[in-house]
């Protein structure tokens, strides 16, 4: 299953990556988004799967699934969503002020 | 004791905070700025001298021993470099009121600017591989926030392409850390270097090393991933452009440095090799971007990138000497860059445009600024006896004992174009006649900054006796990763 | 010894509070006093009996970096010529510089140009010698761009400073190679290793390096170009610098190192030939000149080919002429620059097209032009010192076989004839200075200014300098005993005196050599409008200084093409670029290192839920790349969000699985938000081979990832640091739930910080939202 969820994982960051390189704003926003799901998928894998029992402990109980893992990715989702809402209102804020919201319109090469 | 460790983090950390709860009273704001980033060189300071005195300070956050919770490793390497950040920082303090609009400090640019001076000190001083990540995306939101600050058209217009890049390279090196987790089974980087020695299939972690060279090579504008660099250096304010010359790239080589003189020293022929050819590529394209614009800030943000290269060419070559010399180079070319950025950014204002081809003979009416930069652009040539002139000896000096002929060959003539780059500013913007069309400027408050910058800088190569001995220890200590490791492990 | 270096330019940041008196006093007369005193200083080791001195005062201990003083014959020639022309330029510089130009500079840049030279020639540290040298190059380009107002000015300026600081870089190079072999800075020390050298493989490179520091300072072809430009600093400035002291300093570096490189066949190849055709090129292309100081500056160049050639032939005689030479250059040529910019001063022009006949309205002058400039042709005088040393170098020559064969023997058979060559156009163009200046038709129309005879003042310093050509032509042992021999012992290595005779015979070859040259040159004088028309064969179109030209603006412009070429402002291809660049050497360096492994034990178990969540989330995630409707998009962005927490759920991790599905509704809310703002997506309307390259690199990136991890999976032979974390999550952490006790105990610090970014992305969004451009005042 680790492998399935690693071409999984590897598929969304193709998925990710294609978006990436659009020219519209809102596709490489989405691509940054499947980007980082990506990340944490991979993050959970390399922590081995269904090893144990979820990581909170319960008498009796001797094998639990790596917790490490798991507190990096939340730490993870939190940053990402912070950064997320950011490059939102940014891309907002582009698209109104340069009145486009595509990326090879806002090449800018007129100050050198 | 060894509490101090978190000091250098945690007090811009309150200061920004402290700051952004009234915005608005900006003479207080400016005072407090003042207030805090001396306080904080002073207590830098004193833990500076203490880690030179008596040894690294490892701080174990929480109480948890190394290697189960984040530590924070105050040795000489990364103490040296807050230091030289928090120097920065207090010059950075002095020039923003007089650069900055209102507005502008009152949308929390003070705050800011702390919260980014935490992330950097954070990411030198972190011994853990993740909350290196974390670090690294305090001070990311922080610049983020700096570099779209006002929300001119162009400025959002180059943020965006920062945003995105440096988001990709961050999601990037999370699960690069992922990667390393599953093969070595932590996240400290200290037990990571020692348990990579016993890995039998080092294959893939030599590869994972790669993935992470590019993270950090992308945040250090190496060739060929600077693309998101010299334009969105050039769109904000000068203070933000120096402190982002300064401390972002220089934050991406330091982790260079660590993690290649600590963890993947293994297969040295193969990864520091390509180093030393991605040194001298950095080299070569950075300094043909500087010789290719006419925009004064550009051609200084340009000159980031052969900057980054030598002290990457240091690593290369990985021996005593070129250590040395990255590191000395790393924190001259951190000092002249704050000056150099501010400089430009004074230029730029005092001129009104920051095209070369406009302006002319402003020596007539700015000769201490005029010769400001003409030091400067001999300080960043490493022309003697200034503080290049050490770090490029002792680079060069490191080559050529490694008999890196091409390397040094590249790094000599390059040497002479950044000359010529900042020398074309001097020449053509304060030579000449006396343009009296000019409108006369007040550079009050903007001199003294960078007198005060590149006095150290010319310091530093002058009084090198007072440098080096340290610096040269610091290189001994990173090509002996053993201290490091015991020092974090208590083994 | 270091007070000697040092004070001047601690001297020379007091000269511009001086310089505020200056409508009282002229600032140079305080100068004047620092130049004497040094010059009296050194005077007292001329003598007979002389013996190197050396001092050491520490400066970077540690780096091997100090000032190591080293006063011998060759050093004490050249600091007795620094100090002493010195003076003399800046007593003339008071009557040729008035109040009204800004006085204080000039000389700040003047001492701290002596400073500097006496440094390189009394460094024995070559890091030292190395910091002196880029200083007298850094000087040398601010007094070139004195008048920075001309476009002249500032274009030699900076042409100067490009050509002598790569040469000076490059010498640079040469250094640190030497210290890495010899492990010493010291050249004394060098030379005593001088076998070790000599063996070593990096030979050719050192001698390279080293040679064009000295070449681009001394202005050898081709890098001469530079001189002529140097020419539009104040005359003062070329008679000193660019006449007789800076310009030397090659030749000093060279005959320095010349004890080590003397043994080495490729070092007199090289620098012979290089030495020759400086001198036939030079004095070829001087005769061409109309611009006074341009003359001077070609002859000065063939000059120190001349004197190159010598050092680089290296026998005994050659060694002493090359040095006595150098003493002779600096009298005559100093005097003639002085001439020249009092011919400038006095009648307004340089340009001997307009100029003639002055001799009848300044005598005193024409008389010091005449002993200069035929002392510098070598005519057969007794008086003038230019004979002799023409004279020797001729000896030298035609006496070259010593020690000389194999590829270099060919050379022995060129350079009588070359130098003969030489020569005659060195008669040509000193005759063509005097005849065309001072005699000859007046032409005073053509002047700006009625000529009359120079204040005495300005005459006293070429006088001195005309009464040592005189006396070292009617005495020459006088000098020769005293220093100039300590000099060329310095550099040849053992004793060279020679008695100096001015007569040796009309059979002596190099007599009849010199006969030839005044035979031949006096008829080409006299015919010159003839043959002036080979000067459009050659150089023609041709010439060095064009390549410069060109070489500097293909600099601006191809930077600029080819920074512009990738440098697009387009994203897309920013992140091609990057993607690829990752993703090819990622996959080189697996490759290479045999990194992929993969092996199916201890796997989890596949189930047909996982499969379904999984097959749903790869067809959303694929879906996001067709969909053509915002909210479509960002719903089936949702689905994979919504996914993710799923497979949270199946895979353990109950706290993530809720954060997930918290923080996916809050984006998808948020997004819907904004995407009402933005845009509707288009269809992707991109060509066919940008449509490839995306999925190549899209895919290749996803497979790289995914077999990096399959890979890393397969590979763990550690136990993981959480087993600790779950043994003492309760007894130390307090709290059951380990991913929580990890959170806010073990890794608080990122929770904290993770926090921080949380609140600083607030913040940025407020001040991004409220701080408009628009409503930015200023």
């Amino acid at each position: 299953m680790e492998i399935i969820i690693s071409i999984l994982a590897g598929t969304l960051f193709a998925t990710g990556i294609y978006n990436l390189l659009q020219k519209q704003l809102l596709r490489i926003i989405i691509g940054t988004v499947l980007l980082s799901h990506g990340a944490h998928l991979f993050i959970l894998t390399m922590g081995k799967l269904k090893t144990g029992a979820p990581p909170i402990l319960i008498e009796g109980v001797n094998e639990y699934t790596d917790p490490l893992p798991q507190a990096l990715i939340l730490t993870s989702i939190v940053i990402s969503f912070g950064i997320t809402s950011l490059l939102l209102v940014l891309a907002y804020r582009t698209v109104n002020e340069n009145n486009t919201d595509n990326m090879e319109q806002l090449r800018g090469n007129e100050h050198e | 004791m060894s509490n101090l460790a978190v000091l250098p983090i945690i007090i811009p950390l309150i200061a920004g905070i402290i700051l952004a709860f009234f915005p608005k009273k900006l003479v207080l704001i400016r005072f407090l700025t003042k207030v805090f980033s001396i306080i904080n060189l002073v207590t830098v300071s004193y833990i500076t001298w203490t880690v030179f005195t008596s040894g690294s300070i490892i701080m174990e956050t929480g109480g948890w021993d190394a290697p189960f919770g984040i530590v924070l490793v105050a040795d000489s390497l990364a103490i040296l470099l807050v230091f030289t950040t928090n120097i920065l920082a207090v010059a950075c303090a002095f020039y923003a009121p007089y650069s900055l609009t209102d507005r502008k400090e009152q949308y929390y640019f003070y705050s800011f600017f702390f919260f980014l001076i935490s992330g950097v000190s954070g990411a030198f001083l972190t011994g853990d591989l993740f909350n290196l990540f974390v670090f690294f995306e305090v001070l990311l939101m922080a610049s983020y926030a700096l570099i779209v600050l006002g929300g001119e058209k162009v400025q959002l217009q180059e943020s965006i392409k920062y945003v995105l890049i440096n988001l990709f390279s961050s999601i990037l090196f999370v699960t690069a850390i992922a990667f390393l987790y599953s093969v070595v089974g932590t996240v400290n980087m200290a037990q990571i270097a020692q348990r990579v020695q016993d890995v039998e299939q080092q294959g893939i972690l030599t590869t994972i090393g790669i993935l992470l060279f590019f993270v950090f090579a992308t945040k250090a504008a190496l060739f060929p991933l600077y693309y998101w660099m010299p334009k969105s250096y050039f769109v904000p304010n000068p203070v933000i452009s120096a402190l982002f010359g300064a401390l972002l790239t220089k934050v991406g080589i330091y982790s260079i440095i660590r993690v290649f003189s600590l963890i993947f020293v293994y297969k040295i022929d193969l990864t520091h090799e390509m180093f030393i050819w991605i040194a001298g590529l950095s080299m070569i394209f950075g300094i043909i971007g500087a010789l290719s614009t006419n925009n004064i800030k550009l051609i200084v943000a340009y000159n980031i990138i052969p900057a980054i290269g030598f002290i990457l060419m240091g690593i290369g070559i990985f021996n005593e000497d070129s250590m040395s010399g990255s590191v000395y180079y790393l924190i001259h070319d951190m000092l002249i860059k704050t000056a150099l950025f501010l400089i430009v950014g004074t230029i730029t204002y005092v001129a009104g445009t920051s095209d070369l081809r406009k302006f002319s003979g402003l020596i007539h009416y700015y000769p201490l600024l005029g010769w400001l930069l003409f030091v400067a652009a001999f300080v960043l040539a490493g022309i003697p006896p200034f503080s290049g002139f050490i770090g490029k000896l002792l680079l060069l000096k490191g080559a050529l004992s490694s008999g890196e002929i091409a390397i040094v060959i590249i790094g000599l003539l390059s040497s002479l174009l950044i000359l010529y780059s900042i020398m074309k500013i001097f020449i053509k913007g304060f030579w000449g006649e006396k343009d009296e069309s000019l409108e006369h400027k007040s550079t009050k408050g903007l001199i003294a900054p960078i007198v005060f910058l590149l006095s150290l800088s010319v310091m530093l190569g002058i009084g090198a006796e007072f440098v080096y001995p340290s610096i040269e220890s610091i290189s001994a200590y990173l090509l002996n990763p053993e201290v490091y490791i015991d020092s974090v492990l208590k083994e | 010894m270091i007070y000697i270096v040092l004070i001047p330019l601690l001297l020379a940041c007091f000269i511009p509070f001086i310089s505020k008196f200056k409508d009282k006093i002229h600032t140079g007369i305080f100068v004047f006093i620092i130049p004497f005193t040094i010059f009296l200083y050194f005077i007292r080791f001329i003598g007979n009996e002389f013996s190197p001195i050396h001092q050491t005062y520490k400066w970077i201990p540690s780096l091997d970096i100090n000032f190591n003083f080293y006063l011998d014959g060759l050093s004490l020639l050249f600091v007795l010529l620094i100090s002493g022309i010195g003076a003399l330029v800046v007593l003339y510089s008071i009557y040729y510089l008035d109040n009204s130009e800004r006085l204080g500079h000039f000389y700040v840049y003047l001492i701290m140009f002596m400073a500097a030279m006496l440094g390189v020639v009394l460094s024995d540290n070559i890091f030292v010698l190395y910091t002196f040298w880029e200083l007298t190059s850094i000087s040398s380009f601010l007094l070139i761009g004195y008048w920075h107002f001309n476009e002249r000015s500032r274009y030699g300026a900076m042409k100067s400073m490009l050509i002598t600081i790569f040469g000076g870089l490059s010498m640079f190079g040469g250094f640190i190679l030497l210290s890495v072999i010899t492990g010493t800075t010291s050249i004394q020390a060098m030379i005593a290793q001088a076998d070790i050298i000599l063996d070593s493989k990096y030979l050719p490179l050192i001698l390279g390096f080293i040679l064009l520091g000295a070449f681009t300072k001394s202005a050898q072809f081709p890098f001469h170009i530079w001189l002529p430009d140097a020419m539009e600093a104040p005359t003062p400035v070329s008679a000193y610098l660019h006449s007789a002291t800076m310009v030397k300093a090659g030749l000093f570096l060279v005959a320095r190192f010349s004890p080590i490189f003397s043994g080495y066949e490729w070092f007199f190849i090289i620098v012979s030939i290089a030495g020759i055709v400086t001198l036939c090129w030079g004095s070829y292309m001087a005769v061409r000149q109309t611009d006074l100081k341009a003359i001077l500056a070609f002859s000065t160049i063939s000059q120190l080919g001349m004197i190159m050639a010598m050092l680089g032939f290296g026998t005994k005689i050659a060694v002493f002429a090359a040095v006595f030479h150098i003493l002779n250059h600096a009298t005559f040529k100093g005097s003639l620059f002085m001439v020249a910019g009092i011919v400038d001063h006095e009648t307004g022009t340089r340009d001997i097209r307009k100029l003639g006949g002055l001799l009848t309205f300044m005598p005193m002058t024409a008389t010091l032009a005449l002993f200069g400039t035929f002392s510098m042709a070598g005519v057969p005088l007794p008086f003038l010192n230019g004979f002799y040393s023409k004279e020797l170098f001729f000896d030298s020559a035609i006496h070259l076989t010593e020690g000389i064969s194999g590829t270099a023997s060919f050379l022995i058979q060129v350079i009588p004839y070359l130098a003969v060559l030489g020569s005659i156009f060195t008669f040509v163009y000193s005759l063509y200075f005097f005849f065309g200046v001072f005699r000859g038709k007046t032409q005073l129309n053509q002047l700006p200014k009625k000529p009359h005879e120079a204040p005495f003042g300005m005459l006293i310093s070429p006088i001195v300098l005309v009464l040592g050509v005189i006396l070292i032509g009617l005495f020459p042992n006088l000098v020769n005993g005293t220093f100039i021999a300590h000099a060329a012992e310095s550099v040849y290595g053992s004793e060279v005196v020679k008695e100096l005779k001015f007569w040796h015979g009309i059979d002596s070859t190099a007599f009849q050599m010199s006969l030839v040259v005044v035979g031949i040159g006096t008829i080409l004088v006299s015919t010159r409008k003839k043959w002036n028309g080979v000067y459009k064969l050659l150089p023609g179109k041709l010439s060095f200084n064009k390549a410069y030209d060109w070489l500097i603006s293909m600099l601006d412009v191809y930077s600029n093409r080819i920074t512009r070429s990738y440098m697009t402002g387009s994203i897309r291809f920013y992140f091609a670029a990057i993607l690829a660049t990752t993703l090819v050497v990622t996959f080189t360096f697996m490759f290479v290192t045999n990194g992929f492994t993969i092996q199916f034990n201890e796997l989890a178990e596949v189930t047909i839920v996982e499969i379904a969540v999984v097959l749903l989330m790869i067809a959303a995630a694929i879906g996001t790349i067709f969909t053509k409707h915002n909210v479509a998009a960002i719903l089936t962005v949702g689905v994979v969000g919504y996914g993710v927490a799923i497979l949270f759920v199946i895979y353990r991790a109950p706290d993530l699985a809720l954060t997930q599905l918290v923080i996916e509704t809050v984006s998808v809310a948020l997004f819907l938000l904004c995407f009402y703002h933005l845009p509707k997506l288009e269809k992707n309307d991109e060509t066919l081979s940008t449509k490839t390259i995306n999925i190549f690199i899209s895919v290749g990136f996803g497979t790289l990832l995914t077999l990096i991890a399959i890979a890393s999976h397969s590979t763990n032979s550690f136990n993981k640091i959480s087993d600790y974390f779950i043994e003492t999550s309760h007894s130390l952490g307090g709290g059951d739930n380990v991913v929580n006790v990890i959170l806010v105990d073990m890794r608080g610090l990122d929770t904290l910080f993770e926090i921080a970014v949380l609140g600083i992305a607030a913040l940025a969004i407020y001040s991004m939202i409220n701080l408009r451009n628009n409503k930015e005042e200023k």
